[in-house]
C-alpha cells in the first residue's frame, strides 16, 4: 500500500507516526512536503492509496486535501472534517445540529450587535477567532469596558475574519479540562489538561495527566466526532454541573504529551485507521 | 555534523533523523529544521504563523 504523508515541519508527533508506519510490512510511505507541492487542477493523477494529513498550517491542509480528494485520493482526515473543525463557528453549528452538548455560543457580525449579545449573555464571555488554534487570541471578557475595547481593537486592527464575532459563555472549569482522542468509532484515550491560567492548552503550558475514559467521555467524544464527519480527532471537553460539554474538535491532533500519560499507543491506533482507510474499510 | 546558524555550535545528527524534522540546538536552545540528512544541514526553524496548530 502507498500512503502519502502530507506534512511541513516534522514535529515529535509526526516522527512517532513515521516510525509507526515504517514498522509495518508492505507499506510504502511517500513524504509530501506542503512547501514543495503544486497542483494542476483537473489533470493531476496521484499513485497513492490514501493520504494522512499532518500539516502545521490549517490553510494548506484544507486546500491541499480538497485538491487531493478532487484527484481521487482518499484523505485522513477528509476535507469535509478539516473544513468543519478548522472553523469554530462551523464546528459549533455541527454540534448544535447533532444535539451534542456545548457551552452557549452566540455569533454576531458588527461591534454593536456583538456588545448587545454579550450583555444579554452576561459576563464573563470568551471571544474567539472563528479560525485559530493553540489558544491564540482568545479573550475572556469580564465587563463592558473590556468588551468595548476588545471589539474595537478587533474591528480596527484585525483582518476581515476577526469581524465574525464568535462568543462563548465562559465555563468555570476549576483549572482543568479534558482532551479525548477519537479514532473511528472509539475513544481511545483521554487526558486532563491542568493550568492555573483559564487557557489550558498544552501548547500554552497546560500539564497533561491521565483521565480515565468513562462511558460519558466516550459516548460524548464519539458523538462529537460523528457530528463533524468522523475520522481521527481530539475533543476538548468541559466538566460542568450539567455534565460534560464539548468545547472544540481538533482534526490534526497533537498527542506527543499523551502517550506516556495515558499508556495508550496513540500512533498505533492512528496508523491502523489510516491503513484501514487505504483498504477502503474506514 | 552541522553548524547551528544562530550560535555556531556543532550539532550531531541522531540516528533516524528525517528531512523537515525539528530539533533543538543543544547549546543555545534555538529550534532548528533539518534541511538535509546527507550532508547533514540545518536551518533556523520557521516562525509560528497565524494558522499554525491543531
Amino acid at each position: 500500500m502507498k500512503i502519502g504523508f502530507l506534512h511541513s515541519l516534522i514535529r515529535k508527533d509526526e516522527k512517532l507516526l513515521i516510525d509507526e508506519f515504517n514498522s509495518r510490512k508492505d507499506i510504502e510511505l511517500v513524504m509530501i512536503d506542503d512547501r514543495n507541492i503544486s497542483f494542476n487542477l483537473g489533470k493531476d493523477k496521484f499513485n497513492l492509496d490514501v493520504i494522512i494529513e499532518r500539516c502545521i498550517n490549517h490553510s494548506r491542509a484544507l486546500h491541499a486535501m480538497k485538491l487531493y480528494e478532487s484527484a481521487g485520493v482518499k484523505c485522513v482526515n477528509s476535507f469535509h472534517v478539516a473544513s468543519i473543525c478548522g472553523d469554530k463557528l462551523l464546528t459549533s453549528s455541527a454540534l448544535a445540529d447533532n444535539k451534542v452538548p456545548q457551552p452557549e455560543v452566540r455569533v454576531a457580525f458588527t461591534e454593536e450587535s456583538a456588545i448587545k449579545t454579550i450583555e444579554e449573555m452576561g459576563y464573563p464571555v470568551v471571544l474567539k477567532p472563528a479560525v485559530g488554534s493553540w489558544g491564540r487570541l482568545l479573550s475572556k471578557i469580564n465587563d463592558r469596558d473590556a468588551a468595548e475595547s476588545i471589539l474595537e481593537h478587533k474591528t480596527v486592527l484585525g483582518s476581515y475574519h476577526h469581524s465574525i464575532f464568535y462568543m462563548q459563555k465562559y465555563v468555570e472549569k476549576k483549572g482543568r479540562d479534558i482532551r479525548s482522542f477519537v479514532v473511528g468509532d472509539t475513544c481511545i484515550a483521554a487526558i486532563y489538561r491542568t493550568s492555573p491560567h483559564w487557557i489550558t492548552n498544552t501548547a500554552r503550558g497546560g500539564v497533561a495527566t491521565k483521565c480515565e475514559v468513562t462511558e460519558e467521555i466516550a459516548s460524548l467524544s464519539v458523538a462529537a466526532s460523528k457530528a463533524v464527519g468522523g475520522g481521527i480527532v481530539a475533543i476538548d471537553l468541559f466538566e460542568t454541573a450539567d455534565g460534560l460539554q464539548v468545547n472544540e474538535v481538533n482534526y490534526t491532533m497533537e498527542f506527543k504529551n499523551s502517550i506516556t500519560t495515558t499508556g495508550v499507543n496513540i500512533p498505533k491506533h492512528v496508523v491502523d485507521y489510516v491503513i484501514k482507510a487505504g483498504r477502503g474499510e474506514a | 555534523m552541522a553548524e547551528c546558524p544562530v550560535c555556531g555550535a556543532e550539532i550531531t545528527m541522531a540516528p533516524g533523523t528525517v528531512v523537515g524534522e525539528l530539533i533543538e540546538c543543544p547549546e543555545c536552545g534555538v529550534e532548528l529544521e533539518v534541511a538535509s540528512v546527507n550532508p547533514f544541514k540545518v536551518n533556523e526553524a520557521p516562525q509560528e504563523e497565524e494558522d499554525w496548530g491543531e
